[in-house]
């Protein structure tokens, strides 16, 4: 910064020099050589002040929005339920591309702008004043009447900056949302219905900006107002000095530029207030996400325990579905009261209508609901005294939504530890029946999936995203309703190898069929979010 | 289910390249055409167009007009008088001195005056011309925009399959947003041009031999910002390249963070995403670097305008060629030459990227893949009987991929027919086909005796009812799930239905009944309640043909018995096709057909499979243990 500012230092000898320029033709004099020479040298220093100078703060810039990217990044792993039902992969998305990148203008150039302008604004000042003190002080009653004007479509623009920002997000959140049911949509025979609803989105979204630009530029148009009628009295003014004598040509002239220089930050500042104005908004909408605390977290006093055994105790456990409408704050209830005593090495059947809180239970058990203390206990400790990652890393569960990464299937199965070998994928791979399949496929453990790779069938994915879960060997496995799309006869396939892969070891599993109950040594039936027991 | 494993172009079709998707498009050359057909866009808004470039005309005009003012009236005419020459003042002095004489005032006063009109012309014209070109531009990419996405709502499933949704998606988004930059930044390049050719010509006037000697300056300045184009080119390309593939691992990652927590990668994942974040600040860094020597050269030159101005203009005015206002508007003009080079050197970099959007949006809305349309299509019976028949369909994604193979069968009016069979059989490509998703062979499908592929696809689609296994729930109220926007659709019809299959009851005890908005896909709905959803939505249509591609997998006994009865109801008279896994749901059939590897094995009654002890009675056996077990 203070290599910028000795470049604008240098910059304000210019005019100087070029007043001695301007005074030295009016008086016929030729020599030039000085005056000309001069600037020709402060231009070699300047040079060389502002190619590092510039660089620094723009390196800021960069750092900032490298900076803001990983904590951004580290803090969305965190987040839970709460958190994504009220801002969407569109939403955030938007905010991590272009919010970032408004930050970063308007550190890297904002800033420079600020300070450099700034800065240049009062050496001019110094110099005038010490040029032509009363010419100087015809411009001061000038600044404040800048300064309101500006400040009151400054306030607009954050204001109008926040509504494009957004906009943007909701136009995001459109695509993608269309695209992810595309299927769906032409089903139901609804494009024309989606393309007129994009169509008042995209509409909206133009209009903002529009009014943006407006203010912008009406912004940019006062401050050329401005700017113009102080030079004017600077002009009159100083021009009346020149005819009674009172200054010179040349120091009229070094005046003028001065003037250029002193106004050169109002003029530029309708680009200054709009960077800053956006970034700011900017700024308010990623702290929007940064601010939201991790609702699922260690216990302060969380210990973790030597040896997992897998036995699982539920006490009076009762949870609520966050709500993200404000007129029911209270969301709407799932389990009520349920208690279960499972002992490790069990095979547990869940069962249950649609809604009864099966997959409530089981998100609860590994904490990606987070249950009241008190309500689950692993081998006799409260799991929330437990820490997240001891958890999660001995009990797994194998969600009913089959995601898969892009990425190879071996990559995919052996996801929580990507240094495994491939003897372990394939074992895995044999557990969920996907062996054959695999085998099918000309690139084997490393053939693509995910949205860009082979497309497989909602029954292969299953397996696959089951191979993931087998294939950690953890105390406790939780299975959520992962046979849905799988034939019976692979099921039974499955499930009759379970048994003895699981020996010893704790298993749950939600399912809607006898047949998977059937290989359980006990059937828990929900009921209306409560616990209720069949041996 | 019985997705096809590998999705290549079908045989027929010719072949796409779809990886044109995956692909970084990188252009060096600038494309005329493909600026002309944007800008064809902007036709409609051809007149706020022209007034734009009639504005800008203007406001250049008296943004030079205003020190001219200053330098020829005020300078050489009234502070030098006696230095009266006769370089042109653009009748700037007459004027002035009309003005004097008319309104009796000092003539310092009124070039004062002067001075402050064109400033107000020149604030208020730039105003107009900002404010026009923003509104062409705006309102140009806005329906480019829409075309752009129109054309994707309607591309058939086969392009669906293949390409990935996130790189479709930003070609709608942030590729629209860099053509924005580009046409706006066309906008500053006249707002810079047209400027420095008003200066110029102003400055041939007045000295046109010191207007010569600076003019040497624009070649250096030009040379200056090619060589930097061409040093920092391959660094804008790997910024590019790394930001993008920050955006997509970042999407990635949201997509699946349950499984990322669930599996604990958090750390990984993040040290992944610190690397390609660590990349993409080197090659800022470095992208810096390079600017940090163009900046200061570029502003270094009107340095050395100034120098030679005092130099080479302080001799002109001793020799008596020049004034010294003409010096001191020189001066002021000094910065206004360069301005252009400068902010030419800036759209460049934009050009070749907004080159690259351009590329990809167009890509895309080129994209002709379409279902083959009649050209006379037939329009199906008012009212259905509902015959389906299938004759000897044969059918593949690729075309070493037979996923069915001469499947004949033909469903009669009112009939229920179950498709059995297991995993990759074929039954979910079977009704992708009956819903008209892909191109079949002509004559293999018939509803009424009717070719589908003389049927408009739009049509079919609204008269047969699917309940697919890959259902989507948008962000919406729960009634506007059910309804989709289908006005025939009201409230009581939309919870008629969803009495139906069995959702009312948790619909109700939702914190806002039907009205409570649900998120994303559904995310607060466990997936059974979502399933019933989709059931609902498809029942409320009241379609001539129904088809349930395992719409209850999700769904517990006790419910499905419910909806059983339900459905009992729906199908009599009513053509249905129902896909499951579940016996209880498969026995109650017309007609049961089982599909292995393409080909249809057994068809018949439930009783004429069991007397036939094939594939089925195998099945079959299998499940009745389960039942005998749990009893």
């Amino acid at each position: 910064m203070s290599l910028i500012n000795t470049g604008r230092l240098l910059e304000a000898f210019m005019p100087l020099f070029l007043k001695e320029g301007i005074d030295r033709i009016a008086a016929g004099s030729y020599a030039l050589a000085l005056p000309a020479l001069a600037i020709l040298g402060l231009m070699v220093l300047r040079y060389i002040a502002f190619s590092f100078g510039r660089r620094f703060v723009r390196e800021v810039g960069v750092e900032v929005a490298y900076e803001l990217r990983q904590r951004l990044y580290w803090h969305l792993e965190l987040q839970g339920p709460r958190f994504f039902s009220r801002f969407t992969t569109g939403d955030l998305m938007a905010r991590a591309i272009n919010d970032i990148t408004l930050i970063r203008q308007m550190v890297g150039l904002g800033t420079r702008l600020l300070f450099v302008l700034g800065f240049s604004g009062i050496i001019a000042f110094a110099f005038m004043f010490h040029q032509s003190a009363m010419l100087t002080l015809l411009m001061v009653p000038a600044l404040p009447v800048f300064g309101i004007a500006g400040w009151l479509i400054a306030r607009r623009i954050f204001n109008q900056s926040m509504l494009v920002q957004e906009g943007f997000s909701i136009l995001s959140a459109q695509v993608q949302e269309n695209l992810n049911g595309i299927r769906t949509i032409q089903t139901h025979a609804q494009e024309d219905r989606e393309i007129d609803r994009f169509e008042k989105t995209s509409d909206a979204y133009a209009r903002d900006y529009y009014r943006l630009m407006f203010l912008n530029s009406a912004l940019t148009s006062t401050m050329l107002i401005a700017t113009g009628f102080t030079t004017l009295a600077v002009v009159g003014y100083g021009g009346y000095l020149v005819t009674s004598g009172g200054i010179s040509i040349g120091t009229f002239t070094a005046f003028i530029f001065y003037l250029a220089m002193m106004l050169a930050p109002i003029k530029e500042g309708g680009i200054m207030v709009t960077l800053f104005q956006r970034g700011g908004s900017a700024a308010a909408r990623i702290f929007e996400v940064l601010d939201h605390r991790p609702e699922i977290r260690d216990e302060p006093d969380a210990a973790p325990l030597d040896r997992i055994g897998g036995s699982l105790t539920v006490k009076g456990l009762s949870y609520r579905h966050p709500s993200s409408s404000s007129e029911a704050p209270e969301g709407w209830p799932a389990l009520n009261d349920v208690s279960l005593d499972i002992e490790a090495g069990e095979m547990i059947a869940i069962l249950g209508r649609v809604g009864s809180g099966k997959s409530t239970l089981l998100r609860c058990l590994v904490r990606l609901l987070d249950p009241p203390p008190g309500t689950i206990y692993l081998d006799g400790r409260d799991i929330r005294m437990l820490p997240l990652t001891q958890l999660r890393s001995q009990i797994a569960l194998v969600p009913q939504d089959p995601f898969l990464f892009a990425a190879h299937l071996q990559q995919n199965i052996s996801y929580d530890n990507p240094s495994r070998e491939a003897e372990a994928v394939w074992g895995a791979a044999e557990a969920a029946d996907l062996e054959t399949t695999i085998k099918r496929f000309p690139e084997r453990l490393e053939t693509m999936v995910g949205e860009r790779g082979v497309t497989l069938s909602g029954g292969q994915k299953q397996r696959a995203s089951l191979a993931r879960g087998l294939i950690r060997e953890t105390p406790v496995l939780l299975l959520d309703d992962c046979f849905s799309s799988v034939d019976t006869e692979t099921e039974e396939f499955i499930l009759s190898r379970l048994k003895t892969l699981r020996k010893g070891r704790t298993t749950l599993m939600v399912s809607h069929r006898v047949s998977t109950a059937r290989h359980a040594d006990r059937i828990v039936v929900l009921e209306d979010g409560r616990g209720d027991r069949h041996a | 289910m019985s997705t096809a494993e590998r999705m290549t172009p079908e045989q027929e079709k010719p072949k796409r390249d779809y990886s044109v998707f995956e692909d970084d498009i990188e252009t060096t050359g600038v494309d005329f055409a493909l600026l002309g057909r944007l800008f064809s866009w902007m036709k409609p808004y051809k007149r706020q167009g022209f007034i734009a470039i009639g504005l800008v005309l203007l406001s250049a005009s008296a943004a030079v007009l205003a020190p001219v003012v200053i330098s020829r009236v005020v300078v050489d005419g009234i502070l030098l008088p006696e230095s009266g020459t006769v370089a042109p003042d653009f009748g700037q002095k007459a004027l002035n001195g009309f003005l004097a004489s008319s309104l009796s005032l000092h003539p310092l006063i009124t070039a004062c005056l002067l001075f402050a009109l064109w400033t107000v012309c020149w604030a208020a014209f730039s105003h107009g011309f900002r404010i026009m070109l923003a509104r062409t531009v705006l309102h140009a990419l806005r329906d480019l925009r829409r075309d752009l996405f129109a054309h994707l709502e309607r591309l058939p499933s086969s392009f669906y399959d293949r390409v990935a949704v996130g790189r479709v998606m930003t070609r709608l988004t942030n590729d629209i947003e860099t053509l924005f930059e580009l046409l706006a930044g066309f906008g500053v390049l006249l707002g810079e041009f047209v400027p420095f050719f008003v200066a110029v010509t102003v400055m041939l006037a007045l000295d046109p031999v010191l207007t010569g000697e600076l003019m040497v300056l624009l070649p250096i300045a030009a040379i200056a910002t090619y060589i930097f184009r061409v040093a920092s080119r391959r660094v804008y390309r790997a910024i590019r390249s790394s930001l993008s593939r920050l955006n997509e691992n970042l999407q990635e990652n949201l997509s699946g963070i349950e499984v990322v927590q669930l599996y604990g990668r958090e750390r990984l994942n993040y040290d992944h995403y610190t690397s390609i974040n660590r990349d993409n600040r080197a090659q800022e860094n470095r992208a810096i670097l390079i600017e940090s020597f163009y900046g200061p050269t570029m502003d270094s030159m009107a340095f050395l305008a100034m120098s030679m101005i005092v130099w080479f203009g302080g001799h002109h005015v001793l020799g008596g060629a020049a004034t010294l206002g003409s010096v001191v508007l020189f001066a002021q003009f000094a910065d206004m030459m360069f301005r252009p080079i400068v902010a030419m050197g800036e759209q460049w970099n934009v050009l070749f990227r907004a080159m690259a959007s351009s590329e990809r949006i167009f890509q895309a809305l080129d994209w002709d893949e379409a279902l083959a349309e009649p050209a006379r299509p037939i329009p199906l019976p008012e009212k259905l009987e509902g015959r389906v028949t299938f004759d000897r369909l044969t059918f593949g994604y690729s075309p070493g991929n037979t996923i069915l193979r001469n499947v004949s069968f033909t469903i009669e009016p009112g009939e229920k027919v179950a498709i059995v069979g297991p995993t990759g059989s074929g039954k979910t490509s079977l009704i992708r086909l009956l819903c008209r998703f892909y191109d079949v062979p002509p004559g293999s499908i018939l509803i009424d005796g009717v070719d589908i592929m003389q049927v408009l696809p739009a049509e079919i689609r609204t008269r047969i009812g699917v309940v697919l296994q890959d259902f989507h729930i948008f962000s919406g109220s729960v009634y506007e799930n059910i309804a989709l926007g289908n006005p025939a659709i009201t409230r009581d019809a939309a919870e008629r239905a969803a009495r139906m299959v069995h959702a009312d009851p948790f619909i109700r005890a939702l914190p806002q009944g039907y009205d409570t908005v649900l998120t994303e896909r559904g995310r607060n709905l466990s997936h059974g309640q979502r399933q019933l959803l989709a059931f609902a939505r498809v029942l409320a249509m009241n379609p001539e043909i129904l088809i349930l591609d395992e719409a209850t997998a999700s769904i517990d006994t006790e419910t499905e018995i419910v909806i059983q009865d339900a459905l009992r109801e729906l199908t009599r008279g009513r053509t249905s096709i129902i896909i499951a896994h579940r016996l209880q749901t498969i026995r109650e059939a017309d007609k049961i057909v089982v599909l292995t590897h393409g080909e249809v094995r057994e068809i018949g009654s439930h009783e004429d499979l069991m007397a036939l002890g094939g594939l089925y009675k195998t099945l079959y056996e299998l499940q009745v243990q389960d039942v005998s077990g749990e009893a």
